[in-house]
């Protein structure tokens, strides 16, 4: 046999490493036109189905026949949405001063669904978060900056300021037989709540600092009852919620208020009262009777941030339907190889397996993140836009918060891709591994709010299943001293924001993992 | 046509997946049933809830599965280039499309059947622990009453319905995974979009027009008369999906180069 | 790197069916190397396994001492063409190209040259879906030229082409041979690879049935046999046994003369004055060699069911 030179390639020597397999799987993705056709419907459909529902929501507020804007909520320090509704009995302070009072019993009416039509069914009961205490407050603006110690209806005693931060003191009711005593000290800026049984062994129950808060301030006694909350089950699955008049009455006495400004006479001011059809009586007003020392006060409505109005993340609805699109991309991208048995020539160009299914799941995740974030980034504006045009309020959320929740939805989008990425390589089968993924994703979520699961059940659903990583979407948290609806069907998660997207991605890492494992394993 | 069907149902019969997959229906929407009855409660008389719908719960996982062979009777067939097989063997396509309805039909009604006889045996026995008792007006549940045979009839033929539709929607679209996302769009999200629907006269007929929605009217036995639609015309706004799906699919194979 | 591949000792069982029974050959550079056998002799198998997409039960397979799936630029070491329908039909083939020289750390640059080199340049924007099967095994040639490797491994090349395809083929394999690469080329039709292959490694039932020269093995199957004509049948005879060779009258004027070659029988009749009208050497073609060879694999096959 004659020697022979074996052949040397004069070609410039490769590259080799993860970024040459990243850079060739998205050639492979963007020479596609079906794939990219597909990932730009997912973003189209986030933002089509996100505008026209926000262009198809209306709200209209009349007065008898005359139609008028909707009254717009308060924003509280922080600039969220606040209810700010209450009785106030209060002075003039200028500078530091204290405020000292004992509430003495705390009564209340709730109306309850009319047992007879048109007779108004109302019991005697105060509602859990009823309110009675004593507040500094900046002025008797509806939103304006607070501090107040208060007894509640059943969660004690509690010191609470500008409407979203609550810390508890001691529980229990009040009654003529075991009274509260009550007390608030300013400092400066500094507002101290205290409490007593008896007026001599005083327990500090918080400290709030409000920032800015002006020389003249307001002091005195305040009482406020949110309505009743009532869930019933609704006929087309999933739960409705709704909330009646109630008031709260608090008798308190021995009230002494010393400082700079005060000693004068006592104002009352129904904070936030909304006017009948005639736009003169007052609908559900408080009132104070007094008689020498002891004041009577009653009063309706509520001192905390807003749960019920329409959230940012309802513009992004559409990301639902983006998400099966995003998932059959993600799908084809690994199974169409199968199916044209391209993926032979992929091994062959790649033998490292498990790197290619990363360079693939590097491509699928970024792209759909990439198309996710420019749709959610226009449609979460220009949905609240639309929204405010149609008379519509949205609570404000602050501008991280609006980041995460449009960042969230695009690697919600994301993230579901590679799921379906991982469950293709998985399975090898178009069909099977969208079903998959979507039964996993998108199911547990349709189930959750719209069937006739208890809501435990639906809680459970959306902490167990990768359908958790919709929590990434809420702007709004839960506030345990508000009692709301707080269920998935009102777009409240069980899980927090970036916790619930952690279950996602740890499903999502899982499946991703197995898809490795059986790819090296297996002939392909 | 005898023969296509013929064809059809050996096809069928000589792979696994369909076996699976109507196995997978029965045992699905049975769980789902069960894990429904036994979780709903019902604390005192007048609790609203009505007992057939929620012990037929689970037809709506069922759903995905039937509309899963759906979609892999055809789809399966353009993956592997079999239907050119198919359409040489037989060049009457819409025959061919006819037979492959006519088994999947057959099939569905028959893992339906079990499906829902097997949710309403689980409704039978796990509601009165849930506090459905006839003590709080429910007697336990049985296909003898009226109402609930028409709910549980009702439900079985929404699964022949998902079925038909979703072999239109494949037929037109042919890839099996854009077939599938379709039709779990029009499944699972469509009821959804349709929730969050502001204005109520517009969701009312968009529930009306919706597949799922209407078509699960059919459930409805104490809450019929509170649905934007009675229980039949609520199937027949499904059975109007499929006729459609199948037409545009049967019109669709007709014109196109297989 | 030496650019051979060595297959040594393969098993590898499917259900009942022993597909690999212990294959072992050597592909040397600076020739083709035709790999051929019946269907199911193991040819795709053994092709598979040595570019990592089966594992073996048994047994190595090395292209350049190293096994595949720990190179790290592949293309730029094996070219391969397994199944030239494995493409995303909406794809181009300037694109098909594309991806793949991205994943090896190539240019762009260097599709179009290779679409040039195998006649695709005017399809290059065409979508691969539309080709025509021979134009796909061209694309698929040049997605196997892509990293200009050293070693080619071509499963059935010439399936699908027309005449024209076929020689164009043949061309390119001996131009890539004479370069100093090492080719393999597979094919379940040995006379598609007469004036091709200069080296056989002949398949069967999973092992391999032979391991040799062209040349060697057309040697083998002529069995050095020469045909001589003449009428005078009886001196002719008399005078070839006499010196040593095994003659048999196979017609009327016709003999069959073995252990001699054919130089020596004209030589030798000169000599001795014996008319010949004819003397010819048999030449088996390569199709019957291989037929010969492989013909126990066949039957054994049909036995067995």
């Amino acid at each position: 046999m004659t020697a022979v030179t074996p052949y040397r390639s004069d070609l410039r020597a490769g590259r080799d490493g993860f970024w040459q397999l990243v850079r060739a799987e998205w050639t492979k993705f963007r020479t596609v036109h079906g794939w990219v056709a597909g990932v730009a419907t997912g973003a189209l459909l986030v933002v089509g189905l996100g505008l026209s529902f926000a262009a198809g929501s209306h709200s209209s507020c009349s007065k008898g026949p005359v139609e008028v804007p909707c009254p717009v909520p308060p924003l509280g320090p922080g600039g969220q949405a606040v209810e700010d509704r209450f009785f106030f009995v209060h002075q003039p302070l200028d500078g530091d001063g204290v405020i000292t009072a004992r509430v003495t019993s705390m009564t209340g009416l709730i109306r309850k669904p009319d047992a007879t039509p048109g007779v108004r069914n109302v019991v005697a009961g105060v509602v859990p978060w009823a309110k009675a205490g004593i507040m500094i407050k900046e002025s008797t603006e509806q939103g304006a900056s607070y501090a107040a110690v208060m007894v509640t209806g059943s969660h004690g005693v509690r010191m609470q300021h500008d409407f979203t931060e609550d810390v508890a003191g001691r529980p229990g009711g009040v009654s003529p037989r075991s009274p509260r005593w009550l007390r608030l000290t300013r400092t400066g800026d500094t507002i101290t709540g205290e409490e007593s049984p008896d007026g001599r062994r005083w327990t500090r129950v918080g400290t709030a600092r409000l920032e800015g808060l002006p020389a003249r301030a307001r002091i005195g006694l305040f009482v406020a009852s949110p309505g009743d909350l009532t869930i019933s089950p609704n006929a087309a699955g999933g739960s409705i919620a709704a909330s009646r008049f109630a008031e709260a009455t608090a008798v308190v006495d021995r009230v002494s208020v010393r400082g700079a400004g005060t000693g004068g006479t006592w104002k009352s001011d129904d904070i936030g009262v909304t006017t009948e059809v005639d736009g003169v009586t007052p609908h559900h007003p408080g009132r104070l009777e007094r008689s020498g020392g002891t004041f009577a006060v009653t009063g309706v409505g509520d001192v905390a941030p807003l749960t019920g109005e329409s959230t940012v993340e309802r513009t992004l609805t559409g990301a639902m339907a983006g998400l099966i699109a995003v998932i059959v991309v993600g799908v084809l991208f690994v199974t169409a190889e199968y199916r044209r048995r391209l993926i032979h020539t992929t091994m062959l160009a790649s033998p490292r397996r498990g790197r290619v299914l990363a360079a693939k799941a590097v491509v699928i995740g970024s792209v759909t993140f990439l198309a996710g974030l420019s749709a959610a980034g226009v449609t979460l504006p220009a949905g609240r836009r639309i929204l405010r045009g149609n008379g519509v309020f949205t609570q404000p959320v602050p501008l991280l918060t609006e980041l995460r929740v449009i960042a969230g939805v695009a690697a919600l989008l994301a993230v579901a891709a590679v799921l379906g990425l991982a469950l293709g390589a998985l399975f090898r089968r178009s069909a099977t591994a969208v079903v998959v993924a979507v039964a996993a994703t998108l199911v547990p979520y349709v189930l959750a709010i719209m069937s006739f699961l208890p809501e435990s059940v639906s809680e459970w659903l959306l902490r167990i299943t990768p359908a958790a990583g919709f929590a990434i979407q809420q702007s709004v948290p839960e506030y345990p001293q508000v009692l709301a609806h707080y269920a998935p069907v009102a777009g409240y998660y069980p899980l927090a924001p970036w916790a619930g997207f952690a279950v996602l991605c740890g499903y999502t890492a899982a499946a991703l993992a197995l898809a490795a494992y059986r790819l090296r394993g297996r002939d392909v | 046509m005898r023969y296509a069907v013929y064809a059809e149902w050996t096809k069928l019969r000589t792979m696994p997946g369909p076996g699976w997959l109507l196995a997978g229906t029965v045992v699905l929407t049975v769980a789902l049933s069960a894990v429904a009855a036994s979780s709903v409660t019902c604390a005192s008389a007048g609790c609203g809830h009505d007992a057939a719908r929620i012990g037929l719960q689970g037809v709506q996982l069922g759903q995905a599965t039937v509309a899963l062979l759906a979609v892999l009777m055809v789809c399966g067939e353009y993956g592997t280039g079999m239907i050119r097989t198919s359409l040489v063997a037989m060049p009457r396509r819409t025959a061919v499309l006819a037979a492959k309805a006519a088994v999947l039909t057959g099939l569905t009604l028959a893992a339906g059947t079990a499906a829902v006889l097997g949710s309403v045996l689980a409704g039978r026995l796990l509601l009165p622990g849930s506090g459905f008792t006839p003590a709080h007006g429910y007697p336990p549940l049985s296909p003898a009453d009226g109402p609930t045979l028409r709910a549980a009839a009702g439900s079985v033929l929404y699964l022949a319905l998902i079925a038909l539709l979703s072999l239109g929607v494949a037929t037109a679209v042919r890839d099996s995974a854009a077939a599938t996302g379709t039709v779990l769009g029009l499944l699972y999200l469509l009821p959804l979009a349709v929730r969050m629907v502001a204005d109520e006269e517009a969701q009312r007929l968009l529930w009306q027009l919706s597949p799922a929605s209407a078509g699960l009217a059919v459930q409805a036995t104490t809450d019929a008369a509170v649905l934007p639609l009675g229980p039949w015309a609520g199937l027949g706004v499904l059975a109007a999906w499929a006729s459609a799906a199948l037409l545009a699919g049967g019109l669709l194979l007709r014109r196109r180069d297989a | 790197m030496e650019a051979t591949i060595e297959v040594s000792g393969l098993r590898k069982r499917f259900g009942a069916t022993q597909a690999l029974d212990g294959m072992s050959f050597t592909v040397r550079p600076g020739q083709v190397t035709g790999f051929v056998g019946p269907n199911g002799a193991g040819k795709s198998t053994t092709m598979r396994v040595v570019l990592g997409l089966d594992a073996a039960d048994e047994g190595s397979a090395l292209v350049g001492g190293r096994p595949y799936r720990s190179l790290r630029t592949p293309l730029r070491h094996v070219g391969a063409l397994l199944d030239a329908g494995a493409l995303q039909p909406s794809r181009t083939a300037r694109d098909h190209l594309l991806w793949l020289a991205r994943s090896q750390g190539l240019g762009a640059g260097r599709t179009d040259a290779l679409l040039e080199r195998v006649g695709l340049a005017a399809a290059a924007k065409r979508r691969a879906g539309g080709f025509s099967l021979g134009m796909r095994q061209r694309l698929g040639i040049a997605a196997a030229l892509l990293g200009d490797p050293p070693m080619l491994m071509l499963d059935e090349p010439f399936n699908g082409l027309d005449p024209e395809g076929i020689v164009w083929i043949r061309g390119l394999l001996r131009s890539l041979a004479a370069e100093g690469r090492a080719v393999l080329v597979s094919s379940h039709l040995m006379s598609e690879l007469q004036d091709t292959a200069g080296h056989l490694v002949v398949a069967g039932r999973g092992r391999v049935v032979a391991d040799t020269s062209v040349a060697d093995l057309i040697e083998a199957a002529s069995g050095g046999q020469v045909t001589v004509r003449t009428t005078a049948r009886e001196p002719a005879m008399s005078a070839l046994a006499g010196a040593g060779a095994t003659v048999t009258v196979t017609g009327r004027d016709m003999l069959t003369v073995a252990g001699m070659a054919a130089e020596h029988v004209v030589r030798l009749l000169g000599d001795r004055s014996v008319p010949f009208s004819e003397v010819s050497a048999h030449r088996a073609t390569l199709e019957e060699a291989y037929l010969d060879l492989t013909r126990d694999a066949v039957d054994f096959r049909g036995a067995a069911r």
